[in-house]
């Protein structure tokens, strides 16, 4: 096991995340892949922090739990209002800002 | 044995993420994240970060999973937001983005790793000496969310 | 230099203070109290200011300060020019705004109070810009002031905007001053092009010293003169100041005496030393002057209004003093216009009081109002016997030196329309004295006479219009005081001129005598036997219907030739561009569609495309 090995599985995750959340139309939908594409950072930060024996590492990895929580938080408030206001949670339909 | 390790949760960590942004249920696709931030906990595990994984696990996984089942119940998680929008260019720009990552990971593949992540301690440490600060301004910050949430999700609001 | 700033100051506080102030505007008399009281500062600073000028022992001062820094070419600056000419002329004005607001006090005593605090705003706004154009020291400065001037006649003209003709007659004003003020505005940019300078005093300095190119000079002067012939009603301009009088009296009164009118006059005495180094364009504001003097003269025999026969008597004496300018004789159009304003003040405020009385402008609605009106109809006898010119009124010595400047001149043609001219000026305003305040029928309405504070200023003027002509002496003392003193020569005038100027006075006196007192013969039938030339006469030599002609066909036209080309071709080629901006539009517009997954499709290429150039390279 090498942080190289380490480091490109934490890709492969980030980019599963970015086509889920290009792909999915739910918004929860969404915001679960953002949670993808948060952890795969964290994990990325984590494996190198591994290879340099950085402590701090594990904290900037803690700092990030703690905002990936904060985002979270917001962001089902907002899907939730939405649903409540527009009807729905459709991203596709919520289109206001159309040109 | 490690390497062993690495490639079974490897394998399930990329299940796991495939399934959750790609199930027709927003449930399954829930616990799929569920599954794939295990995996993560176990990842750290072996990079010899238990309280990490620790963290993962109980505030992590948990928190995150709780409010999302949470949100899906409240907003009935309809059928018809489940198929997946344009797969084939969000898949292509995917692959791209790995590529592009992937191009960046070169140079770690070589050299000894100097682990040496295992002590709470140490974290401990640092988090109230070096990085106080910055700890305390992430307690604002999720007070802030805390209160955000409330007043974004407050029914009267728009009344 | 202190009593010109004060002059200035005075009017140009009341009128701050009254038009920033709405509580006092609307509350009427107040105002107006505090825009005499504003007016009178001024005439007692330029009375005192104008006293050394009047004896002869003060020299000219300028106060200027730098207004516009200019590189490659020399700066313009501002200021005071204070001399023989501006101070007298500034004491002028501001005795006649003086009594003028005084006066007014009765006469529009009827007027709301807010409309009462508008006129005196207007009125201390005018006084302003005119005291102001006097005292300028450059001609830049004086176009500013003199289109104030403007505004401030367009302003008082339409007074009465509930009327549409009064709307009408300021717009006609302002228009036809405009077309003059166009060559002004030319003239003095000429000037500038060929002598650099704005100010008076090196204007005169370059062109004395011959740095200024005949043709150029001429053209600059042609401009000015076009201008001044603008604002002083000269032939063919003449046609906004009949149109004028539907402005209140006293405001006639002020523009016929002492503003507006006489600041064509006032300018051109100002270039006088400019004018003798372009004979011919002399020669072409004698020939104005004197078919200006006939023309308006000959106007005024068939009118029936009281303050239209006193316009085209302004217009008639304005011609002669542009006659006088045009012969070379600044000095005695300088001296008629002081008395000119005095007791032509003097008329349009008996005129206002007799109106007042009766409720009509009309002669012939007038009539035995001397019995009832004593005072008024004596100051009306001193400002008519002034007017004709009959010894020892002030209108006597002004005209006669008029008459003895042109003849020395050289034109003895127009020497004789001129004495003609002062025989038909006698005939009509003895006729308009006649038919209001003797006659032989009574006036409609119950005459009586007017209150303290209109017949005081009319005595005052009244006095002054008879004993002016005791500033005679005076005349070449101010002009030695000036910043460009004429070479005087004392004129020894044929003894004939003042003999035929009395006799042709009196002869006209006793026509009118004759035809509407005595009844000698009826001047009805007069008319009838001139039929055309009265119906001429009437019909004000058509200028205002040519006027008209050519405003309805050639300016109309060309409107709609170049509405055309606006509608058609220059909103065209917008609309193209509107058109085509919309095109574009539409297409880009798609771009935006609102989806946030869209937005990030750009956002992760984007991202992929910077990764590619920091990496993949």
């Amino acid at each position: 096991m090498t942080a190289g090995a380490l480091l490109l599985v934490a890709a492969a995750v980030f980019s599963i995340g970015l086509f889920g959340v290009l792909a999915r139309r739910h918004a929860i939908g969404v915001l679960v892949s953002i949670e993808l594409m948060f952890n795969a950072v964290n994990l990325a930060v984590a494996a190198i922090a591994w290879s340099r024996g950085l402590v701090a590492g594990v904290v900037l990895v803690l700092f990030g739990i703690a905002i990936t929580v904060a985002e979270i938080a917001i962001g089902l408030a907002l899907v939730l209002l939405a649903a409540r206001v527009r009807k729905t949670s459709v991203l596709d339909d919520l289109d206001t800002l159309r040109g | 044995m490690r390497d062993l390790a690495f490639y079974a949760l490897a394998v399930i960590l990329l299940a796991s993420a495939a399934a959750a942004v790609t199930a027709r249920s927003l449930f399954r696709a829930a616990f799929a994240l569920a599954a794939a931030l295990l995996a993560t906990a176990g990842f750290y595990l072996l990079l010899a970060a238990p309280l990490l994984a620790a963290v993962q696990i109980l505030l992590y996984t948990g928190g995150v999973l709780t409010l999302i089942v949470f949100a899906l119940v409240v907003t009935g998680a309809p059928a018809g937001g489940a198929a997946l929008r344009r797969p084939l260019p969000a898949a292509l720009l995917g692959v791209a983005v790995f590529a592009a990552l992937a191009s960046g990971t070169r140079g770690f593949g070589a050299g000894e790793a100097r682990g040496g992540l295992d002590s709470g301690a140490a974290v401990g440490t640092l988090l109230f000496t070096d990085y106080l600060v910055p700890f305390e301004l992430l307690s604002v910050l999720l007070l802030g969310a805390v209160f955000g949430a409330l007043l974004l999700a407050r029914k009267d609001r728009l009344e | 230099m202190i009593p010109a700033l004060v002059t200035l100051c005075g009017p140009l506080a009341a009128f701050a203070l009254i038009g920033l102030l709405p509580p006092l505007r609307r509350a009427g008399r107040p105002a107006a109290l505090l825009s005499i009281a504003g007016i009178a500062v001024a005439a007692l600073a330029s009375g005192i200011q104008a006293v050394p000028y009047f004896r002869g022992v003060a020299a000219p001062a300028t106060y200027e300060f730098l207004w516009a820094p200019l590189t490659g070419a020399p700066s313009i600056r501002f200021g005071l020019l204070v001399d023989g000419l501006s101070a007298s002329m500034a004491a002028l004005v501001a005795l006649i705004a003086l009594l003028v607001q005084v006066y007014s006090l009765a006469y529009m005593a009827s007027e709301k109070p807010a409309s009462l605090g508008r006129y005196y705003a207007y009125q201390a706004f005018f006084a302003f810009a005119m005291l102001g154009l006097v005292l300028s020291h450059n001609l830049l400065q004086t176009y500013v002031f003199w289109e104030m001037v403007g505004l401030g006649s367009y302003l008082l003209i339409g007074f009465f905007w509930e009327r549409p003709e009064a709307g009408r007659a300021a717009l006609k004003a302002f228009w036809t001053t405009r077309l003059g003020d166009v060559g002004f505005a030319l003239g003095i940019l000429v000037l500038w092009g060929a002598a650099g300078t704005f100010t008076f005093t090196e204007l005169f300095a370059k062109v004395g010293g011959g740095a200024v190119a005949g043709s150029a000079l001429s053209l600059g002067l042609a401009g000015i003169t076009l201008g001044a012939m603008g604002k002083s009603a000269q032939f063919p301009f003449h046609v906004w100041l009949p149109d004028a009088m539907e402005g209140p009296t006293p405001v006639s009164a002020l523009i016929h005496a002492a503003t507006m009118v006489a600041a064509g006059v006032y300018l051109m005495v100002r270039v006088a030393p400019l004018l003798s180094h372009a004979p011919e364009l002399m020669s072409a504001i004698f020939a104005i002057g004197v078919l200006t003097a006939f023309l308006a003269a000959t106007m005024a025999l068939v009118e029936s209004d009281i303050k239209r026969v006193l316009a085209f008597s302004t217009v008639s004496q304005l011609g002669f003093m542009m006659a006088a300018v045009g012969s070379g004789g600044a000095g005695a159009a300088y001296f008629h216009l002081l008395t000119h304003a005095f007791f032509k003040a003097l008329l349009f405020l008996t005129a206002g009081s007799l109106i007042h009385a009766v409720g009509s402008n009309d002669l012939f609605k007038m009539g035995r109002l001397a019995r009832a009106m004593p005072v008024t109809a004596a100051c009306f006898a001193a400002g008519a016997l002034a007017l004709a010119g009959i010894v020892p009124t002030a209108g006597f010595f002004s005209k006669d030196e008029i008459l003895a400047s042109v003849l020395a001149g050289g034109h003895p043609l127009g020497f004789a329309l001129l004495v003609l001219t002062a025989g038909i000026t006698a005939f009509y305003i003895g006729r308009a004295f006649f038919l209001a305040m003797l006659g032989s029928h009574d006036a409609e309405g119950h005459a009586h006479e007017s209150p303290a504070a209109m017949t005081a200023p009319m005595a005052v003027l009244a006095v002054l219009a008879l004993v002016g002509g005791a500033l005679a002496p005076s005349i070449p003392r101010l002009f030695a005081g000036t910043i460009a003193p004429p070479a005087f020569e004392p004129e020894t005038a044929p003894v004939f001129v003042p003999i035929l100027g009395t006799l042709a006075a009196l002869s006209g006196l006793a026509l009118s005598w004759l035809a509407y007192q005595r009844r000698s013969f009826d001047p009805g039938a007069v008319r009838r036997a001139v039929g055309p030339v009265a119906t001429l006469l009437e019909r004000r030599y058509f200028v205002d219907d040519a006027f008209e002609l050519v405003y309805r066909r050639a300016y109309l036209g060309l409107s709609s030739v170049v509405g055309w080309f606006d509608r058609y071709v220059v909103d065209g080629l917008v609309n193209a561009a509107t058109w085509m901006t919309w095109l574009v539009a539409g297409r880009l517009r798609g771009m935006q569609n609102g989806r946030v997954q869209d937005a990030l499709y750009a956002v992760a290429a984007g991202l992929v495309l910077l990764a590619w150039l920091a990496l993949g390279r």
